[in-house]
C-alpha cells in the first residue's frame, strides 16, 4: 500500500481498526505467562478465526498478532532466534484472515526494556531489533505498519526509523497515556504528535491504558496541530478484579456510544484495545456509519518540540527567545568543559538559560580538536536530561548533524541550511528524513549578500527546493542575517527589510543572531536592545540571544505587550508583580518599618540582623528586645503551628530568625551588665546508635534552643555510653533521643538502663517515625510526636521537676 | 526467567500536596503567605533538579503463600500477614527499588550545615515523596508489559517496615535487587544509604 493510498483511505469516512486480541485469547485458554506470539504460531487457526471475525465486524485494518515479537522481548523466552519466522508466520496468518476485505498492519510494540537514557538499550540496538521484526512482517505480506502501546517517544521514533530504512509502507503510531495525560516517560500528546508526524508517521494517536472517555481529551489536544489522521483505540473501560477474574467495566454498547465524541474531538480512525471483542467493533461500525471526519482549523504555527514540551512559534504568540550560551565560540569556560567532557556544566548552562526565560536552546559543539559528532550528542543528552526546552542543532558538519538528529527525542531545528550547494545537498535530505525544522540562512556559494533583495532571492530559491521535498513555510525560520553596523552602517536596516518581507509578504517565521549587530562597538547591550525592539516591530518571531541579559529580557516582555503578543499583559503582570512585592519588603526592612516581633513571625532571616542592630542603635536594651519582642514572637509562632496555621518550614524559619537575633543580642546582654538569658534547663540530644537520619533531631534541637533551653547536641549514630557521659558532664535535666527505625529504637531502653545504672537524675524524652507513646512508656520515657510538642514536653518536664 | 531491569534518569509525576502533608501543612487551617509558598515551591524545584532517580525491578515467581510466609522461587521467605494478604491470588512478585542518588543527600546536609534547616526540611520531604513516586512509574511500566500476557498488578505495594512486614527484610531486597550495584549500602540497622532509597513489593496475578 502506498502512502497516498493510505491517505485516501481516510477521505470522508471513519476508518475502523480491530479490537483486542490478547485478552480474548487469554479468555479462550492461552496460558498466562507463555510467549503469546509463539503460542499464536502454534494456534494460527484460532488467531485467524478471531481476525476474520474482526473483518466481518467491519474492521478495515486488522493488526498482525506480533505485538511483542521483537528479538529483545523474545529473548526473555529464549526465542530471539525465531524473530523472523514468528513475524512472517503471524503476518501471513493475518493476511489470510483479511483476504480482500481488509488491510493488515504489521504490529510492533515496546521491546519491554527501556531505551537510554532511561534504560540500558541503546538507540541503534532498538532500531536494529525492530528491523529484524520488520523484515519478517514484510515477507509475511503486511500492507502497512502500526507502532502501538509505546510509553517512550524515543522507542516509537526508533521503530519509525527502522521502518523508513527498510520500506515505504505507511505507518500508524500510537502511544499509551497515563491518567495525567502524559506517557509514562513524560511526553504530552502534542509533543508526541509533532515528533511522530514530522518523522513520517502517516497517522498518529493513542491506544490502551485508558478508556474512550479519557481519549476524547487526548485526541482533542492533538487535533489543532495534526497534519495526519488521528487514531483512538481505547480499552473497554477500566479493568476490575472480580471473584478471581478480570472484567472490563464497559460493554460493547456503552463503548460504541463514545464514537461520536471521539470523532467530534478529531479522531479519523477508531478501534478497540484490551477487553474489546468483535462485538465491540461491530457496535462501533454501526455507531460510525453516519459519522464523518471533522475539519478543525490547524494552527499555523511553526512547532519545535522535545519529548516533553512543544514550543509554538508565530508572530501572534509571545516572542521565543533562543538561548545562545551553549555555543563555545568566545566562551572559554564552555570550551574547557567540552574539552574535558564536563557535561554537568552543560546541564547547568541549559537550566540557567531556561530559568532566565529561554524557550529554545541553541547547541553548538564546534571546538577545534574535539570529535564534534560525539560531543554534540553528549551535549544533547545532557540538555535533554536537564530541561524540557527544544533545541537548535547548530553545526555545519553533516555527519554530526545526522547523529544528533537521529537520537534527539523530539523535533529539533537545524541551524542552519543556506543556499550553498553542499548544504542543500547534504542537510536538506537530513531535515526531511528526521522531520526537523530548519533555519534558512540567506547566503549562497558566492558569499553573504549585502542587500535585502539579494537575500530574498536566495530565500525564495531555497524554499522552492525545500517545497519540492515536502517542506512547508511552517517548517522554516528565516534568518534575517544581521552583520555588524560597525563595518556596514546599513547592515541592521537590510536585515530588518528581510524580516519585514518574511513577516508581511512571505509569511514565514524568522530569527536572528542579535548580538552580531553590535560587534566592535562599546556598550553593546544598548545597541542589541534597540535593534531587538526594531526587529520585533518588523515582525521578528524569535532571536538567538543571551537570556541572562536582564535588559534584553525586560525588553522582550515589554514588547510582547506592546505588539499584542502578550494579550492583556498576563505574562508581563505575572512576571513583574512578584518583583514589586519583594522590593516593598526590602524597603520596609531598610526603613525599619517591620518590628522584630513581625520579623520572627514571618521568619525573616534575611533582614532580622539589620533590624536588631537598628533597635540597639536607637538605644533599646537587649533584654527588652528579647523579653518584649523575641520571646512573645516565638511563642506566637509555636501557637500558630499548634493551631495548624503554620506548617513545619514556617515554624523552623521563625526559630532560625530568632537564632540570628540571639547571636547578636547575647553578647549585648553581658555588656549591659546582665547574664545571658536564663536557661529553662539543659537537654542532651542525640540520634541513637545505628541511626543516621538526623534531620528530625536537628529540628527539635534548634527549637529547644530557641525556646530557652541549653542544648548539647551529640549528633547522629551515638553510642549510649557517650550520651551518659555528656549527661553527667553537662548535668543534663533531660536526655532527648531520636530513632527512625524499628531496628534502632531498641537502643533507647538500653540508654535508659544506663541512666538508671548510673543513678542519673534526669528525664528522658524520645521521638521518631516508628515510635509511639506506649513504646516510650514501656521503658519509662516520655514521647512527643513532633518537634513543637517536644518543646512543650520539655517545658512540662522541667516544670514537673521544679514542683 | 526475568533478570533485574533498570530505569534511569527518571522524572516521576508526583502528588505535590503529599509533600506539603509531610511538612505538616493543614489545608483547612493553614495561612501560608505568598512568600512562604513561593519559597517552598522553589525548594521543590531545586529538589527535582538535584534528584538523580534510578529504579530497578525484578519479577520472581511465588512458590507458596502460607500466611504470614511468602516463599519466592529462590527460597527467599518474606513474612507479613498483610503482605500475604496483598499477594493472595498472585503467582509472581514484583520487587522494586528506587533511589534518589547522593547529590540530594549532600544538598540536605549542606543546607543543615549552613543553618538553613527550614530549607533542608522541605528538600528532605520533597526528595522522599518524589523518590517514592518513581515506584509508581515502575508499577505503571510493568503493568503495561504484563498486560499483553494477561496479567495485572495489585493496586497497592508494601515496603519493609510496613505493619508486620519487618524492616530487617530490607536485607532480602538488597540482595535480590543487587542494590549494591546502584550505589546503595545497608547498615546493621537495615538503614539504606543514600537515605532517599526505598524498596517495595507488589503482586502480579493472571486476568483469568
Amino acid at each position: 500500500m502506498t502512502k497516498r493510498e493510505f491517505k485516501k483511505l481516510f477521505n470522508n469516512r471513519i476508518v475502523l481498526l480491530d479490537g483486542g486480541m490478547g485478552t480474548l485469547l487469554q479468555k479462550m485458554g492461552m496460558p498466562a505467562g507463555v510467549c503469546p506470539e509463539k503460542w499464536a504460531c502454534e494456534n494460527t487457526d484460532l488467531i485467524q478465526s478471531l481476525q476474520k471475525k474482526y473483518v466481518e465486524a467491519g474492521a478495515n485494518i486488522i493488526y498482525s498478532f506480533t505485538f511483542g515479537a521483537n528479538p529483545i522481548k523474545l529473548s526473555e523466552y529464549g526465542l530471539a532466534e525465531e524473530t523472523y519466522s514468528i513475524n512472517k508466520t503471524l503476518a501471513m496468518a493475518a493476511r489470510k484472515a483479511a483476504g480482500e476485505k481488509g488491510l493488515v498492519a504489521g504490529d510492533i510494540s515496546s521491546c519491554g526494556s527501556l531505551l537510554a537514557p532511561y534504560g540500558n538499550i541503546e538507540f541503534e540496538e532498538a532500531v536494529n531489533s525492530f528491523k529484524e521484526q520488520i523484515k519478517g512482517l514484510l515477507d509475511g505480506g503486511v500492507d502497512l505498519f502500526v507502532i502501538e502501546t509505546m510509553m517512550d517517544l524515543q522507542e516509537a521514533r526508533a521503530a519509525i526509523i527502522a521502518i523508513k530504512e527498510l520500506c515505504d509502507l505507511p505507518v500508524i503510531a500510537t502511544m499509551t497515556y497515563e491518567p495525567n495525560m502524559r506517557t509514562l516517560m513524560g511526553s504530552d500528546p502534542v509533543s508526541a504528535l509533532v515528533t511522530l508526524q514530522s518523522l513520517g508517521a502517516d497517522a498518529v494517536g493513542c491506544n490502551c491504558s485508558s478508556g474512550p472517555v479519557e481519549m476524547v481529551e487526548i485526541i482533542s489536544k492533538m487535533k489543532p496541530y495534526a497534519k495526519v489522521p488521528l487514531v483512538a483505540k481505547p480499552n473497554a473501560g477500566k479493568p476490575r478484579f472480580k471473584k478471581g477474574k478480570t472484567v472490563f467495566d464497559m460493554d460493547a454498547e456503552s463503548f460504541a456510544s463514545y464514537a461520536e465524541a471521539l470523532v467530534e474531538a478529531g479522531a479519523n480512525a477508531l478501534g478497540g484495545c484490551c477487553g474489546t471483542t468483535p462485538e465491540y467493533i461491530e457496535k462501533l461500525a454501526e455507531a460510525t456509519k453516519n459519522l464523518y471526519p471533522v475539519e478543525v482549523e490547524r494552527k499555523p504555527y511553526s512547532l519545535a518540540c522535545s519529548n516533553r514540551q512543544t514550543v509554538e512559534i508565530h508572530p501572534s504568540l509571545p516572542f521565543a527567545v533562543i538561548g545562545e550560551r551553549l555555543n563555545p565560540t568566545g566562551k572559554k569556560a564552555l570550551k574547557e568543559a567540552l574539552l574535558k567532557g564536563d557535561m554537568d556544566y552543560v546541564s547547568d548552562i541549559a537550566r540557567e538559560q531556561v530559568e532566565a526565560g529561554a524557550k529554545l536552546l541553541d547547541i553548538n559543539a564546534g571546538v577545534p580538536g574535539i570529535d564534534e559528532k560525539d560531543v554534540l550528542v553528549s551535549m544533547i543528552d545532557a540538555v535533554c536530561n536537564a530541561v524540557s526546552a527544544p533545541i537548535l542543532i547548530d553545526t555545519s558538519n553533516a555527519e554530526a548533524l545526522e547523529k544528533a538528529l537521529r537520537i534527539y527525542p523530539g523535533r529539533a531545528i537545524i541551524n542552519s541550511i543556506s543556499g550553498e550547494r553542499d548544504k542543500l545537498e547534504k542537510f536538506l535530505p537530513l531535515a526531511k528524513k528526521y522531520g526537523a525544522m530548519f533555519v534558512l540562512l540567506p547566503v549562497n556559494d558566492t558569499g553573504v549578500p549585502e542587500t535585502a533583495e539579494e537575500r530574498i532571492a536566495i530565500i525564495k530559491d531555497v524554499y522552492r527546493k525545500a517545497r519540492k521535498m515536502g517542506f512547508t513555510k511552517e517548517d522554516i525560520l528565516v534568518d534575517g542575517l544581521v552583520m555588524t553596523v560597525a563595518s556596514n552602517p546599513e547592515a541592521a536596516l537590510e536585515a530588518l527589510k528581510v524580516i519585514n518581507w518574511c513577516h508581511k509578504r512571505f509569511k514565514t517565521n524568522t530569527t536572528m543572531g542579535l548580538s552580531n549587530v553590535s560587534f566592535g562597538l562599546p556598550a553593546r547591550e544598548h545597541v542589541n536592545s534597540a535593534f531587538l525592539a526594531m526587529a520585533v516591530a518588523n515582525g521578528l518571531s524569535t532571536a538567538i540571544m543571551n537570556p541572562n541579559s536582564k535588559q534584553m529580557m525586560d525588553l522582550v516582555r515589554a514588547s510582547d505587550v506592546l505588539s499584542a503578543r502578550d494579550r492583556s499583559a498576563i505574562n508581563y503582570t505575572e512576571f513583574y508583580s512578584g518583583e514589586v512585592v519583594s522590593k516593598e519588603n526590602a524597603s520596609n526592612a531598610k526603613e525599619g518599618l517591620k518590628s522584630l516581633y513581625d520579623a520572627i513571625i514571618s521568619g525573616d532571616r534575611n533582614n532580622i540582623e539589620e533590624l536588631v542592630r537598628q533597635e540597639l542603635i536607637s538605644g533599646r536594651l537587649a533584654k527588652d528586645l528579647i523579653d518584649g519582642e523575641l520571646i512573645p514572637a516565638i511563642q506566637k509562632v509555636g501557637e500558630l503551628y499548634e493551631k495548624g496555621k503554620y506548617f513545619l518550614p514556617q515554624l523552623i524559619r521563625g526559630a532560625e530568625a530568632m537564632e540570628k537575633a540571639m547571636a547578636i543580642l547575647t553578647p549585648e546582654l553581658i555588656k549591659d551588665g546582665g547574664e545571658s538569658t536564663e536557661s529553662k534547663g539543659t537537654v542532651v540530644i542525640a540520634t541513637v546508635k545505628g541511626d543516621v537520619h538526623d534531620i528530625g533531631k536537628n529540628i527539635v534541637a534548634m527549637l529547644l534552643k530557641n525556646y530557652g533551653f541549653n542544648v548539647i547536641d551529640l549528633g547522629k549514630d551515638v553510642e549510649g555510653s557517650r550520651i551518659i557521659e555528656a549527661a553527667k558532664e553537662h548535668k543534663a535535666d533531660i536526655i532527648a533521643l531520636s530513632a527512625l527505625m524499628t531496628t534502632t529504637m531498641g537502643e533507647m531502653p538500653k540508654v535508659m538502663e544506663l541512666v538508671r545504672k548510673e543513678g542519673l537524675n534526669c528525664s528522658m524524652m524520645v521521638g521518631g517515625a516508628v515510635l509511639d507513646k506506649n513504646y516510650a512508656e514501656s521503658f519509662g520515657a516520655h514521647y512527643s510526636n513532633d518537634a513543637y510538642s517536644a518543646v512543650k514536653l520539655a517545658e512540662k518536664l522541667m516544670n514537673d521537676n521544679l514542683h | 526467567m526475568y533478570g533485574i531491569k533498570i530505569m534511569k534518569n527518571l522524572k516521576p509525576d508526583y502528588n505535590k500536596s503529599l509533600i506539603y502533608t509531610r511538612l505538616g501543612y493543614n489545608k483547612k487551617s493553614a495561612e501560608l503567605s505568598t512568600e512562604a509558598f513561593k519559597e517552598t515551591e522553589r525548594l521543590i524545584e531545586l529538589t527535582k533538579k538535584t534528584l538523580d532517580i534510578t529504579a530497578a525491578y525484578r519479577m520472581m515467581n511465588i512458590v507458596e503463600i502460607k500466611p504470614p510466609e511468602v516463599i519466592l522461587e529462590d527460597g527467599t521467605v518474606l513474612k507479613g500477614q498483610k503482605l500475604s494478604k496483598l499477594l493472595e491470588n498472585c503467582n509472581t512478585a514484583l520487587l522494586m527499588l528506587a533511589t534518589g542518588g547522593k547529590k540530594v543527600m549532600e544538598l540536605i546536609t549542606r543546607l543543615q550545615d549552613e543553618g538553613r534547616l527550614s530549607e533542608a526540611v522541605v528538600v528532605d520531604a520533597a526528595a522522599s515523596e518524589i523518590t517514592d513516586s518513581a515506584l509508581d512509574m515502575v508499577m505503571a511500566h510493568v503493568a503495561q508489559i504484563i498486560r499483553p500476557r494477561g496479567q495485572a498488578l495489585t493496586k497497592m505495594r508494601f515496603s519493609p517496615g510496613y505493619g508486620d512486614f519487618d524492616i530487617t527484610q530490607q536485607r532480602d531486597f538488597y540482595r535480590l535487587l543487587d542494590a549494591q550495584s546502584f550505589g546503595i549500602t545497608i547498615n546493621d540497622a537495615c538503614l539504606l544509604l543514600p537515605e532517599k532509597s526505598v524498596f517495595a513489593i507488589a503482586g502480579i496475578r493472571n486476568y483469568f
